[in-house]
């Protein structure tokens, strides 16, 4: 989203802006889509011999049909105004403007995560992800304001990772030093 | 016989070791499930990870116990936290946060604690002593019966739950694609797998379950997130006075014949029988003028009908294999876990299993009364926890229950993109319950469809052959097609114009609703 959709944004809560185009529209043309896919590619699913009339493309079909017209339906509400109300939360401002680079830091920072595991353990991964959402979510971006989440999502990871690794016996790559710091467990 | 069992049942759950699971499973549950933000199903979610390495029985043990206990955390949340929750909480949050405001927050926490005591032991009892009786009526169902049956939840789920049917409906179709990912059970062929060959497993149902919980949770309130300090209300005042008690007892009763019929009948859960409680003890109330401003009643009631419909869910799903609320979804892949498949069978082939289970819903419920008023202060605690914290937190268990699963960084990966979907979809008002429900009960239906076409050699009629199937049809019909004829009936339906306007209204009384409580 560019700076001047933002501004618009800041001026009037998101879900009731009139005229204004929905996101939702997409959500429902990507479902009809959704929809033709499962119809087009249950043709290519392979029926063995020894099926009988009703094999495994009919349920796709089905479900493909149903995405379709629920799709196509929603995409004509929607047209003619019809707007969902956004969910509420104990921690949802429903008068904020969206926060898109939080959204977008999150997505980055739990994809980053997810790269990191096998190379630095999970408690470093996840203390570094830990850092860069609560960072984000204070609202002040500095060095600084950093170093208290990181320490937090540190000690968590590795409170975590002790007790459900050592007492739980569950698989969790903990990375050189805490491997090696708990190897007399 | 049903008591014998429950007594064997009561034998293996009193054991110290599985009382101690039981213990861990309540703390556990009520700690996450207090935590703002977070509901019944995803405390469940989140929690599943910790029973993996048990055996089935001390997991199933700890998991009521996890159960039970984020049922309880959720109303202290509505009760002191100055904002809507959860929507089966909505009812609570009503009179028991004004009751809070007042300087009776003890009163309430009482009144919802020792209510949800008084209907889970209730709907408890009523549920050992239904699901035997209800085995008999099973075990003579059809697969097109079965298919009848998942047919229904569905309908109803879509149609009950968000704030249209059409939104309900899409969010079903995107739990029953997730459900088609994968090896087709019946013949062996891989479905929509992309060619990853991680996905001819199919799409983890606690992949799928905690990414739109909790992942989409985080992300959605991230997008907008409150800010300034958190205010929580203190817990001030008595305990129960004797008045209490005399207002509260019948709406106790009165708000568990609510719920338990409605958690057994696949109608979305705890939303319906909340609101009719609220509704029934304010036209029943000598108080009238109290509502609104905190009455006791509008608290013990619905809260009693939250905790009733709880034990009601299990109902269905024990018996039938059939979920009916997004948490007996997931309670449900927690037993496929364990290689246990929920059915009519169940009893006869877990039966001490099935009970150990039921006498520790006993002991959860009745440890969550001695421990939940003693340690409010822990809890409110909780509350205080800083947003940032709380939902970097968030992430970080979901991370820990997707990897845990399969140690595949691919899952969290897909974790992440279901998340983002789980966060357009509450952006769009599309209810994220039914999703979690397609996707576990979409393969059953499609097998239960199958075997019964199977077996009729492809005649379609098979599917309306029993009284049965034609019944619960009938009513999925119904449910599907009753909103559109009562529209109709009503007269034409507003305008956008006229939509934006009602919109406007309602956020103008919300924002004087915010100010009053920032000022307060």
């Amino acid at each position: 989203m560019n700076e001047a959709e933002e501004s618009v944004a800041a001026e009037t809560p998101v879900a009731q802006r009139p005229g204004r185009f929905n996101g939702e529209l997409v959500g429902a043309v990507l479902l009809a889509a959704l929809g033709v896919y499962l119809l087009v590619d249950a043709g290519a699913i392979a029926i063995p011999g020894s099926s009988n009339t009703v094999g495994p493309r009919f349920f796709p079909y089905a479900v493909g049909g149903l995405s379709v017209a629920t799709g196509a339906l929603l995409a004509l509400r929607v047209l003619r105004g019809d707007r969902g109300p956004a969910d509420d939360g104990e921690d949802v401002d429903p008068d904020a403007p969206t926060d898109w680079r939080a959204v977008a830091v999150i997505s980055v920072a739990f994809v980053a995560h997810a790269l990191l595991i096998n190379v630095v353990g999970w408690p470093l991964a996840v203390a570094l992800m830990f850092a860069a959402v609560a960072t984000t979510l204070q609202g002040r971006l500095t060095p600084q304001a950093a170093v208290r989440p990181f320490l937090v999502g540190l000690t968590v990871g590795c409170v975590v990772w002790v007790v459900f690794v050592k007492a739980l016996n569950v698989a969790l790559p903990g990375g050189v030093v805490l491997e090696f710091l708990t190897s007399w467990f | 016989m049903a008591i014998a069992d429950l007594l064997g049942g009561f034998a293996d759950a009193l054991t110290p070791v599985n009382l101690l699971f039981a213990l861990l499973g309540v703390l556990l549950g009520t700690a996450v499930g207090v935590l703002p933000g977070i509901g019944p199903a995803m405390t469940v979610a989140l929690l599943l990870p910790a029973t993996y390495v048990l055996e089935p029985t001390s997991a199933l043990i700890m998991f009521a116990g996890i159960y039970y206990g984020g049922m309880y955390g959720g109303s202290t949340t509505s009760i002191l936290l100055n904002t809507p929750g959860e929507s089966a909480s909505i009812m609570t949050a009503l009179e028991g946060n004004k009751m809070a405001k007042a300087g009776r927050g003890s009163a309430a926490l009482a009144t919802a604690a020792i209510g949800s005591f008084v209907a889970g032991t209730i709907a408890t009892l009523l549920l050992a002593l239904v699901a035997p009786t209800l085995v008999q009526v099973a075990i003579n169902v059809t697969t097109a019966d079965y298919f009848a049956l998942a047919v229904l939840a569905f309908v109803a789920v879509a149609s009950v739950l968000g704030s249209s049917p059409l939104r309900g409906l899409a969010a079903l179709c995107l739990g029953l694609y997730l459900g088609l990912v994968g090896t087709d059970v019946l013949s062996g062929q891989e479905r929509f797998t992309l060619g990853i060959p991680q996905l001819s497993d199919g799409i983890d149902v606690v992949v799928v379950a905690v990414a739109l919980f909790a992942v989409g949770e985080a992300l959605y309130v991230a997008s907008r997130l409150r800010k300034g300090s958190v205010q929580v209300i203190d817990h001030k005042g008595s305990w129960m006075t004797r008045d209490d008690w005399r207002r509260s007892w019948k709406p106790w009763l009165r708000g568990t014949a609510y719920g338990f019929p409605f958690g057994v009948m696949p109608a979305g859960g705890a939303e319906i029988p909340t609101f009719l409680s609220y509704a029934t003890e304010k036209k029943l109330t000598k108080h009238p003028e109290e509502f609104g401003h905190g009455a006791i009643e509008g608290v013990a009631g619905p809260e009693a009908a939250n905790n009733a419909s709880a034990a009601g869910v299990l109902v269905p799903l024990l018996t039938l294999g059939i979920p009916t609320s997004a948490t007996a979804a997931i309670i449900l892949a927690a037993f496929q876990g364990y290689g246990i498949q929920p059915g009519p069978t169940l009893l006869t082939t877990e039966g001490p299993l099935v009970w150990a289970l039921i006498a520790s819903l006993f002991i959860g419920n009745a440890m969550l009364l001695v421990l939940n008023l003693p340690l409010v202060g822990l809890w409110v605690k909780l509350l205080r926890i800083p947003r940032p914290y709380l939902y970097a937190g968030i992430l970080t268990f979901a991370s820990l229950g997707s990897f845990a699963v399969n140690a595949d960084p691919l899952d969290l990966v897909i974790l992440l993109a279901l998340g983002l979907l789980g966060f357009a979809m509450r952006r769009f008002g599309w209810p994220v319950a039914p999703a979690v429900i397609g996707l576990i009960l979409g393969p059953i239906a499609e097998t239960n469809l199958r075997r019964a076409l199977a077996i009729s050699d492809g005649d379609l009629s098979v599917l309306v052959d029993s009284w049965f199937s034609r019944v619960v049809l009938a009513l999925a019909l119904l449910a599907l097609v009753g909103p559109v004829v009562l529209r109709a009936v009503r007269g034409r339906r507003a305008t956008p114009a006229e939509v934006d306007q009602a919109q406007e209204e309602d956020r103008e009384v919300q924002k004087a609703a915010n100010r009053e409580g920032w000022g307060a």
